[in-house]
């Protein structure tokens, strides 16, 4: 989830009142906000400042500057009603003209102006910061979509964005006084660490997105960096906004966020000018702040969220939300979903807000009359009742990871990886988890190894899914529940670990079958690599290999850095279900 | 010749009585043998009666013992040298590390000289005088044989220093025969027999009574692990409330199953490498329910089912990849399928407790993987107030009741809320869960009827456990890193009780107080029937060593403010540990807090407990006492300072004075806020304190009631500072 910082004293004066830090706490709750932390920085000229971080929804793009964030609180504390954000309507329009060249590397552009914008430091670090925000979460950091934005004075439409190889787009970046090409950029933001991270959205492509005005100056080169020239400062009055996407819906969010958070500021607050892109020969008109309306029944309402609130209670519910909404003869209620609150996309969305607005902890409990009787897993009820068995047999229970390196279920196990039919994962951290364990042993024997200096003998088990390989079933892999054993003390103690295979074998009900046939269980003499020669049995259960047991080759010993002699056992469960 | 115990008894008969020591000389036996004779003696009862004394005598260090042995190192460097005089290099090297200081010593003492006869050789050591006597070792010898009362003290103090001597404390036991005394030992036998129970002699032997102080021996028995111990009680917990398990048994889920079921976006955060495990071998998965898939694609794309979607290109290799799940509700899902492929719509609760993955940064409290416990509910009408009363239901069997519920987002369910649980030990609200009602983008698409509504709530196993256990490293807890020795002493898991140990000292005197409290309800109503009058009760004797349980019940509207100051004066006589405590009866505790005192609950004389519940009347539980009302608490706690020293509060002042200050108590019975402000206003109109001129039992309760009722006239705010201050005195 995102984070914001916002300065109290800025938030304060917004909210046209002071709260103490508890107050401000339970505001944020109740509207679903967290206040995660409160910190005291400097600002530039070294004085200290109170600083909230409040966590906002992932979902949330309208809360993510104190702009947005003390409209939404004024609005749910019913203190100011809900703007109206209004499309200008200028002689001529400004242009984006798309070159077809850009298809292959970034599609889309789309454009705004603010007009008459009074910045402040304060606002103008917010604007940037909500592009950074929106960079960050909305557009999966930059590479869905990127904006830019322009001091409108300083250059002049019509726009032209286009593709271009990199060695041919020449031009002073932002807080830069020399040019560079876009290749030697690429060369040069290589060691820088706010934006290295967005150099392999465009760096192997053949041609570089670029925008140009109508006298060829260059304006951006997205999704990496602006011009120097056309850089906004805080006595900009006309900003161009040009937001440049892969994914069209998501950069109609980041425009439309952006415009409606900033147009507060303008001349004529909450008016916003918009832009044509003309592509392949169509003209498209942007944002279009698009007013969508839905419209809901108060039975849906009271039905989803279980309270009793009549229609044109919800409307003053929903409107607490930024949600207008006004009730109908037929007592069904039109919602109006402003262009700020493109997270409402059914109406359920809606049913959440009437709830948070009516207080979570205000609904009141309820028992569900749904009449189940409650079945076990069969597979954990037996898992249950042979770890309740096996450790009332004195061994003592482990619980070891499911996730291991290779060398964990091969090399030291004197196996080869190649045979063993693990899942291998593609995006390990570390070592730690290159593969899902085949087996419980290796995990077993590296606790026995962590707890070296408990008195002898160690008798541990572990009775869990090993994860098998499986190209029979439907995502190519499949969970088997295994039961393992150790034993390790002076003395091997395979009579030990034979003796525990035999009660659990009691417990299971299989009889001993001497004539080693298919009315029991039996131990057939198997060598296997990780069981020292001469010492290994298979288990045969009703015909069935299920398992082995024996006394742990001494290569597979030193290799859990262990020096004394170990038995073990492993089976596999499920054919007792 | 008779054992030595025998022989100890028969010498105490002559002698009557003796020492450790004196046995050890008249025996000519080492005094340790003589203690084991005296301790073997100690076990049989009361034959013989002991009494430590401690003796402070000088010992012989290892290096004084070479000197016994050797002689002085000075005498030993004399003895080296030849007549004819000695290389000082090849003097040195024939000595040990003991040569040096023994030369330094021969100089000092005279016996040897250092002759530079050749400038370019070593200097040669000559015997200055011709023999010498070896003073260091006779001393030492003297002290060895238990005279060192002839050596002088500061000659002692000087071989201290060259570490020859050592000064030892020494425990020597003074015998006398005690009541049982004899000299016939009868060798208890330590066990019963199988010959005991056969011949009968069990009912005349006298068995070597145990020592109830030592440990039992250990059971040596196999354990179970506690992270699972604890699975076991969350699996139980739903299994009461009708829950059913899912199989949870397929850690390799498809992108489909986990994320694109769902409706979480395929550009979703979640679905980064950065957060997820994804598999190279085997890397895909493709055989999904061709029509289910298409719902699912349409519903991402384009919306439909009343949905806007997310206007976006789904592609089918997103969600063919293969993944370690990164949560159950992969699980849920497909459950919720299978169940809308049925015929008719069954309702369904459902759950799981299995692990689950994640590709994060691994801290103190987060791995790779952990248990995700999950919560499905699928009915028609259900509604979010089902949501919460199912989670209140569950984590009220948790033993845990204080919750509250916070707006979230989270891309599958809608309505979404993170759960809160109000921690008394942290005294905050953490969160402890997600929960929500899936969205119908999820759920339409599978084919469930329209109004069904499907509850989801979930949290980690690992979190809760690792907070009951004080557990502050994920890895002290799973994995193979854990210490066994934490398994072994891992209690059984009662989840439901309180976490903390005092806690549940103090339900369990509670419980106790209850029944004490009942059965002196029934012997009141029995003595009113016979009608004998009941005597006041007096405060019980604080002793020394024991300590006392006082525990104060009162109503957090009514906190019993009096209670503070007693504490002030009660802390100058005896040592006292608080706590304050808020019994599930009541929402919320009242404004008092016992400050907290430095004394250990181990250490306290008295242990004063101060718990909010539902009684009408302040009442206060000590032993077998029970008193009503905030007056009487006070008397009481009075009078525990009375028996010390004089509280000057109350009993110990004249009589007319006790008179006045019980009027006022009792004009006090009424608690009500007018009666309050009336008779406090009107008595300290007149003078200082409300019971006269003096701080009395009175004014702390007047001032207690007037702080409960918040009445705060100027007149009683300058009576109240009085108090303070008199009390800081």
């Amino acid at each position: 989830m995102p984070t914001i910082s916002i300065k109290r004293e800025v938030l304060f004066q917004g909210l046209g009142q002071r709260y103490t830090e508890e107050e401000f706490d339970e505001l944020c709750f109740e509207f679903g906000l967290e206040l995660d932390e409160v910190v005291t920085e400097k600002d530039d000229n070294g004085k200290e400042e109170v600083v909230y971080k409040i966590e906002i929804g992932a979902n949330r793009y309208d809360l993510l500057c104190v702009e947005g964030l003390v409209r939404a609180l004024l609005v749910f504390q019913s203190k100011i009603s809900i703007p109206k954000y209004e499309l200008s309507k200028p002689g001529k329009l400004e242009r984006l003209e798309v070159d077809p060249s850009v298809d292959c590397v970034r599609p889309h552009v789309i454009g705004a102006v603010l007009r008459g914008v009074t910045f402040t430091k304060e606002r103008y670090d917010s604007f940037i910061e909500l592009q950074d925000k929106l960079h960050q979460n909305l557009a999966r950091k930059r590479t869905l979509a990127s904006v830019g934005t322009h001091d409108l004075d300083t250059i002049k439409g019509p726009f032209k964005y286009m593709a271009k190889a990199p060695k041919d787009i020449k031009f002073v970046p932002l807080n830069h006084t020399k040019e560079f090409t876009s290749a030697e950029l690429m060369e040069l933001y290589s060691t820088d660490s706010h934006l290295k991270a967005y150099l392999p959205i465009i760096r192997d492509s053949p041609v570089y997105p670029v925008i140009y005005d109508a006298n060829n100056v260059v304006l951006s080169l997205p999704p990496i960096t602006n011009s120097e020239h056309s850089k906004i400062t805080l006595k900009t009055k006309n900003v161009f906004i040009e937001c440049t996407c892969t994914d069209l819906t998501k950069g109609k969010v980041v425009l439309d966020t952006l415009v409606t958070m900033f147009s507060q500021y303008c001349t004529k607050p909450f008016s916003i000018e918009p832009v044509e892109t003309v592509s392949k020969g169509q003209t498209s008109v942007h944002p279009t702040l698009k007013y969508r309306t839905e419209t809901i029944k108060s039975e849906s309402v009271n039905g989803l969220v279980g309270v009793n609130q009549t229609p044109t209670e919800i409307a003053t519910l929903l409107s607490k939300m930024c949600l207008e909404s006004k009730v109908n003869k037929d007592n069904t209620i039109t919602v109006t979903i402003p262009p700020t609150r493109h997270d409402v996309i059914h109406p359920c969305d809606i049913y959440e807000d009437v709830a948070i607005a009516y207080g979570y902890n205000n609904i009141v409990k309820t028992t569900p009359q749904t009449l189940t009787v409650a079945q076990q897993l069969p597979i954990n009820k037996l898992t249950d009742q042979l770890r309740e068995s096996v450790a009332q047999s004195g061994f003592t229970e482990a619980l070891t990871f499911s996730l291991c390196s290779r060398d964990d279920v091969a090399a030291k196990m004197r196996k080869k990886i190649e045979n063993i039919p693990a899942v291998h994962i593609a995006n390990p951290k570390t070592l730690e988890f290159q593969v899902a364990r085949t087996a419980l042993l290796p995990g077993l024997l590296k606790t026995v190894q962590a707890n070296r200096k408990m008195p002898l003998p160690l008798k541990l088990f572990e009775i869990s899914d090993v994860v098998h390989k499986d190209l029979g079933t439907e995502v190519g892999a499949r969970n088997e529940r295994h039961l393992a054993a150790v034993f390790y003390n002076k003395t091997p103690g395979f009579e030990i670990i034979h003796g525990l295979l035999d009660r659990v074998m009691q417990l299971l009900e299989v009889p001993l079958s001497m004539d080693k046939s298919t009315s029991g269980y039996y131990l057939q003499s198997s060598e296997d690599a990780s069981y020292f020669p001469g010492r290994a049995a298979e288990i045969v259960a009703y015909g069935q290999v299920i398992g082995r047991l024996g006394v742990l080759h001494p290569e597979v010993i030193t290799g859990f850095d262990l020096n004394l002699p170990c038995s073990a056992l492993e089976i596999n469960i499920e054919p007792f279900l | 010749m008779q054992d030595l115990p025998t022989a100890v008894l028969l010498e105490l008969a002559k002698v009557g009585e003796t020492t450790s020591v004196n046995l050890a000389e008249a025996f000519n036996l080492d005094v340790q043998r003589i203690v084991g004779a005296i301790k073997s003696l100690e076990s049989l009862g009361d034959v013989i009666s002991t009494e430590i004394y401690q003796v402070k005598k000088w010992q012989l260090t290892k290096e004084g013992e070479e000197v016994l042995k050797e002689g002085s190192h000075e005498a030993r460097i004399f003895s080296k040298i030849p007549a004819g005089g000695i290389d000082q290099p090849k003097l040195m090297a024939s000595c040990g590390a003991w040569g040096k200081i023994g030369f330094s010593k021969a100089m000092s003492n005279g016996w040897i000289l250092i002759q530079k006869t050749n400038p370019q050789g070593a200097p040669t050591v000559q015997r200055k005088i011709d023999s010498i006597e070896d003073q260091v070792k006779a001393h030492l010898y003297l002290i060895k044989s238990g005279k060192d009362s002839s050596v002088d003290d500061k000659v002692k103090g000087d071989y201290k220093k060259r570490k020859l001597l050592e000064e030892v404390t020494e425990k020597h036991y003074r015998l006398r025969s005690g009541p049982n005394f004899t000299t016939k030992i009868e060798k208890a036998p330590t066990e019963l027999t199988p010959e005991m129970i056969s011949s009968g002699s069990w009912k005349t032997t006298k068995l070597k009574p145990y020592n109830l102080d030592a440990l039992g021996m250990e059971t040596g028995a196999g354990c179970l692990h506690p992270l699972l111990k604890v699975r076991a009680e969350y699996r139980q917990i739903f299994l009461e409330m009708g829950f059913s398990e899912m199989p949870a048994n397929n850690y390799v889920e498809s992108s489909f199953w986990n994320f694109d079921a769902l409706f979480q976006p395929q550009q979703h955060p979640a679905r980064d490498a950065h957060d997820t495990f994804f598999i190279s071998d085997p890397q895909t998965s493709n055989r999904f329910p061709e029509d289910y898939k298409k719902r699912v694609e349409k519903v991402h794309s384009k919306g439909g089912f009343g949905s806007q979607g997310y206007g976006y290109d789904w592609k089918i290799e997103e969600a063919s990849k293969n993944l370690l799940r990164t949560h159950t509700t992969a699980v849920s899902a497909r459950m919720l399928y299978r169940c809308a492929q049925q015929s008719k719509f069954v309702p369904q609760k459902l759950f799981s407790i299995d692990r689950v993955f994640r590709n994060e940064t691994l801290d103190a409290t987060h791995l790779a993987e952990f248990h995700q416990i999950e919560g499905v509910v699928a009915d028609y009408g259900l509604t979010l107030g089902h949501c919460i009363g199912v989670i209140n239901t569950f984590f009220t069997k948790l033993g845990i009741e204080k919750l509250r519920f916070k707006p979230a987002y989270n891309p599958y369910t809608e309505p979404s809320m993170e759960i809160f649980s109000y921690h008394d030990g942290l005294g905050k609200w953490v969160e402890i869960g997600n929960s929500g009602m899936f969205r119908p983008e999820m759920l339409l698409p599978m084919g469930l009827p329209e109004g069904v509504n499907v509850i989801g709530f979930g949290l980690s196993l690992e979190r809760p456990t690792m907070i009951k256990y004080k557990i502050d490293n994920i890895r002290d807890l799973v994995g193979h890193r854990v210490n066994l020795d934490m398994v072994k002493r891992n209690p059984i898991c009662r989840i439901e009780k309180a976490g903390d140990p005092e806690e549940r000292r103090i339900q369990m005197l509670n419980k106790r107080f209850d029944k004490i409290e009942e059965r002196l309800d029934f012997l009141q109503k029995k003595m009113k029937c016979l009608g004998v009058k009941p005597v006041a009760a007096s405060a019980l004797p604080v002793g020394e060593g024991a300590s006392l349980d006082v525990i104060v019940k009162s109503k957090p509207s009514r906190s019993p403010f009096s209670l503070a100051a007693m504490l002030k004066l009660m802390r100058k006589t005896f040592k006292i540990s608080t706590s304050t405590h808020t019994h599930s009866s009541v929402d919320k505790p009242g404004s008092l807090k016992l400050p907290e005192t430095e004394v250990s609950r181990a250490s306290a004389d008295i242990r004063l407990t101060l718990i909010y519940a539902d009684v009408d009347n302040t009442v206060v539980t000590a032993g077998q006492t029970r008193i009503q009302g905030e007056e009487n608490v006070l008397r009481y706690l009075a009078r525990l300072i009375d028996q010390k020293t004089d509280s000057g509060l109350y009993e110990t002042l004249p009589t007319a004075q006790v008179a006045v200050i019980d009027s006022v108590l009792d004009r006090l019975v009424d608690t009500s806020k007018h009666n309050v402000t009336t008779t406090v206003s009107g008595l300290i109109n007149k003078q200082s304190f409300v019971a006269g001129g003096k701080l009395t039992l009175a004014d702390l309760l007047a001032c207690s009631l007037c702080q409960q009722h918040n009445i705060t006239s100027p007149g009683i705010q300058a009576w109240s500072k009085r108090i303070s201050k008199q009390l800081e005195l």
